[in-house]
């Protein structure tokens, strides 16, 4: 009893009130070393980013560094190059989502087939790109065989030209990165009441309409944190595939820049860390972006479930 | 109160007077600051690179610091092999944080003196005397505003074109002396399906090489270069602009491997080797070692790129040194110092040359103990070697302009004149991202 007053004699808002006013600051305290951690290591890095932006030499020049980088072509490439990217999230999505229902389909060695759809997932970036380096060389492996085969018109300087190299890139990390959708949208699927297909197939419905009516709804949010996971992934990591497939050039040419090498190079071998600074600024309000869409996705789909 | 005031102005003052004095010292560029040696534990740190070009440095580096160890029992020396895409972002992120390597390794000219603006590193000529310096082989390519700033270690000879008569002569053809020539010689080549000249520009590097290689001899120097960083010149005029005619008139002539895009330099050179190309370009310090791997003298010829146009450096090769220079936060730059004069010993030039079969960067190293032909010509070449450009433009303008337009001209969707269009358009942005560049080469053309 709180002040020894009997909860019925006070208003029901009032009772609220009191009761919760404990419980309003426990749940801060608990996930204070926390939030302690993220501003010491997030806030102070991301002050820190704003505050070099808006500065050359330690002096203060307002936005004069996002002047420059926005008027310099290699920046707004690599920024066109990431728009680009994402263009491979939707077709991302939809592989992921056929071969998960492809997956839901076999009845057996599904363990087996799981694993070696997720495996390119578990591999380190500089492994795959090292070998899709070599694979995807102009007389390399893949090609040999396509004129093996008669198809020379597609063996393509994959990525030595420049009109192609940056979709063969996005072709690299499809098929890196689809595993991890599959696993996502199967273990959703898994979960699905099995009455609710059994149910469908009586109704007499298909393969396609059982999929369309049921599976999809059903992995619509776990579908959406893909899609803003890759998506993120497209804008703003990115740079591990195109430091190794392109040995930290961008090319051919421009071909494959992405606005996080420009940063990489600013910062690391041009001596210009104001200048990545402003282009890191510009990349983390991008990103910021798609942390809002996701986040209210997924209060959407917590009212919608509610 | 009055008199402490006036004993503390007057410590201020000698104090002032002092620190005057010895930063005098430091800056006069001629002049070494103390050198005392000093008597306490001392450990330095060396990044370094070398080994990716000239093989045998490693085994080199080793014996070199465990004999100046064993001459100084209080120093000891941790030498780290750095790689060649992470050489420079490394030392970058060790200069940010001012920790890391006492002695660090630099690619000559403007790989050198762009650490120097960003007071990343001292003055070499601040320890080192100049007399002794005077020894060091092409030190002008890092001696900016009177000092200078890092010490030539090796010769790098760039970069020689290296012919296998072998195949050649079984396609019934001699090694070319002009540029009319080589490309006669890619002609009956390439009809026969044979690579000419092995190259790879996936990893950007070799179009450095060829920019300095062919963009060098309509130059009468390389302050043509630096007015055209400046923008007193243009990389868009003539003597400036034609080498890129070059690159794809050799293009034409079906000269390179097909899949030069899509292959690292490396990868490319091996086929040099394995004789599926009649010619490559390497390193010079590694030019020995592709002899002998493709059959020794009798079967390669070393020389110069053939000459297109007729200026001072048309058939030279480009003389570059690689340097060691001292970190800005090293507490004992003396003894770093000492350690890079300690490699410039007579012995130690011979164990250089012992170990990788390259040129010691010193005028005292012994020159009869070569006797290899091939090696003669090279450090010959080398002795009377031009300017190596790319030593003069920004790295920035060499990556983003240089690299990339050698691999769309060697790709066929650039032009040569959209190439230099696009180098002087880089350049021009340089001029207002880089806010310092124009300050720093107009004192360096000085």
């Amino acid at each position: 009893m709180t002040g020894g007053v009997a909860p019925s004699t006070l208003a029901p808002g009032r009772i609220a009130v009191r009761r919760s006013s404990p419980g309003s600051w426990q749940p801060w305290l608990w996930i204070a070393p926390a939030i302690a951690v993220l501003l010491a290591i997030f806030g102070y890095s991301i002050v820190a980013l704003f505050g070099e932006s808006l500065t050359f030499q330690g002096d203060w020049v307002g936005l004069e560094n996002f002047g420059l980088i926005f008027s310099d072509p290699l920046f707004t490439t690599g920024l066109l190059h990431n728009g680009l990217l994402l263009l491979a999230v939707p077709v991302l999505a939809a592989f992921a989502t056929f071969f998960a229902v492809l997956l839901f389909e076999t009845k057996r060695g599904l363990g087996f087939y799981r694993a070696v759809v997720f495996m390119p997932y578990v591999l380190a970036v500089p492994v795959v790109a090292v070998v899709f380096g070599q694979l995807l060389q102009r007389n390399g492996p893949i090609n040999e065989a396509l004129r093996s085969a008669g198809l020379s018109a597609i063996a393509l300087d994959w990525l030595g030209d420049p009109n192609v190299a940056l979709w063969t890139m996005a072709g690299v990390i499809m098929w890196k990165e689809v595993g991890f959708g599959v696993v996502l949208i199967l273990a959703r699927m898994l979960t699905v009441s099995t009455e609710m297909y059994e149910a469908a197939k009586l109704d007499g419905a298909g393969f396609w309409r059982t999929h369309w009516s049921i599976t999809l709804p059903e992995i619509r949010p776990i579908l959406g944190f893909y899609v803003v996971t890759e998506a993120i992934t497209m804008v703003s990591w990115v740079f591990n595939y195109v430091y190794v497939l392109t040995n930290g050039q961008g090319g051919p040419g421009n071909a494959t820049v992405v606005s996080e090498l420009y940063i990489y190079r600013n910062a690391f071998q041009y001596q210009q860390p104001e200048l990545a600074a402003a282009a890191a600024v510009i990349l983390f309000l991008g990103t910021m972006l798609f942390v809002i869409v996701f986040v209210r996705m997924q209060r959407r789909s917590l009212r919608v479930s509610s | 109160m009055t008199t402490t005031r006036k004993l503390a102005g007057a410590l201020l003052v000698a104090t002032a007077l002092v620190l005057t004095a010895c930063t005098g010292a430091g800056s006069g560029g001629s002049t070494p600051v103390n050198t005392a040696f000093p008597t306490e534990k001392v450990k330095l740190t060396m990044w370094w690179w070398g080994e990716q070009e000239a093989p045998g440095a490693q085994k080199y580096v080793d014996e070199a610091i465990a004999a100046y160890e064993k001459k100084h029992p209080n120093v000891t020396i941790d030498a780290v092999l750095q790689t060649t895409d992470g050489l420079v972002p490394s030392f970058q992120t060790a200069a940010a944080s001012k920790t890391g390597p006492d002695i660090e390794y630099f690619w000559g000219g403007t790989n050198a003196l762009t650490p120097a603006w960003q007071k990343q590193i001292t003055p070499i000529s601040d320890y080192i005397p100049k007399e002794e310096l005077s020894h060091y082989l092409n030190a002008t390519e890092e001696t900016y505003d009177g000092k200078v700033w890092t010490a030539p270690w090796y010769v790098q000879p760039s970069f020689p074109l290296l012919i296998r008569k072998d195949v050649l002569a079984k396609n019934g053809l001699s090694v070319p002396t002009t540029w009319d020539q080589l490309m006669s010689v890619c002609d009956a080549l390439s009809s026969k399906g044979i690579t000419t000249i092995a190259g790879g520009v996936k990893d950007g590097w070799f179009g450095g090489w060829l920019y300095s290689i062919l963009g060098s001899q309509d130059l009468s120097s390389q302050s043509d270069v630096l007015a055209a960083v400046v923008g007193t010149q243009s990389f868009t005029d003539a003597k400036q602009a034609e080498w890129w005619t070059r690159l794809a008139e050799s293009k034409q002539h079906g000269c390179w491997n097909n899949d030069i895009n899509s292959l690292e330099l490396y990868q490319a050179q091996q086929r040099f080797v394995d004789g599926a190309a009649a010619m490559t370009i390497t390193a010079g310090t590694d030019a020995p070692n592709f002899v002998k791997k493709a059959g020794g003298d009798a079967n390669v010829e070393v020389t110069a790129m053939p000459s297109w146009a007729d200026g001072p450096y048309a058939g030279k090769l480009g003389s570059s040194s690689q340097t060691l220079g001292i970190t800005s936060w090293s507490k004992y730059p003396q003894v770093a110092a000492d350690f890079i004069m300690f490699l410039h010993t007579s012995a130690q030039l011979d164990a250089w040359y012992a170990a990788t079969g390259a040129m010691p960067a010193d005028d005292r190293f012994d020159l009869s103990q070569v006797t290899s032909p091939a090696k003669k010509k090279l450090f010959d070449m080398a002795s009377h070697g031009g300017p190596y450009l790319e030593n003069y433009i920004p790295p920035q303008l060499d990556s983003d302009a240089v690299f990339k337009n050698v691999q769309l001209v060697l790709q066929g969707s650039t032009t040569p004149a959209q190439a230099a269009a696009d180098m002087e358009a880089t350049a021009k942005r340089l001029r207002s991202t880089d806010r310092t560049l124009v300050k720093n080469y107009t004192v360096w053309a000085r």
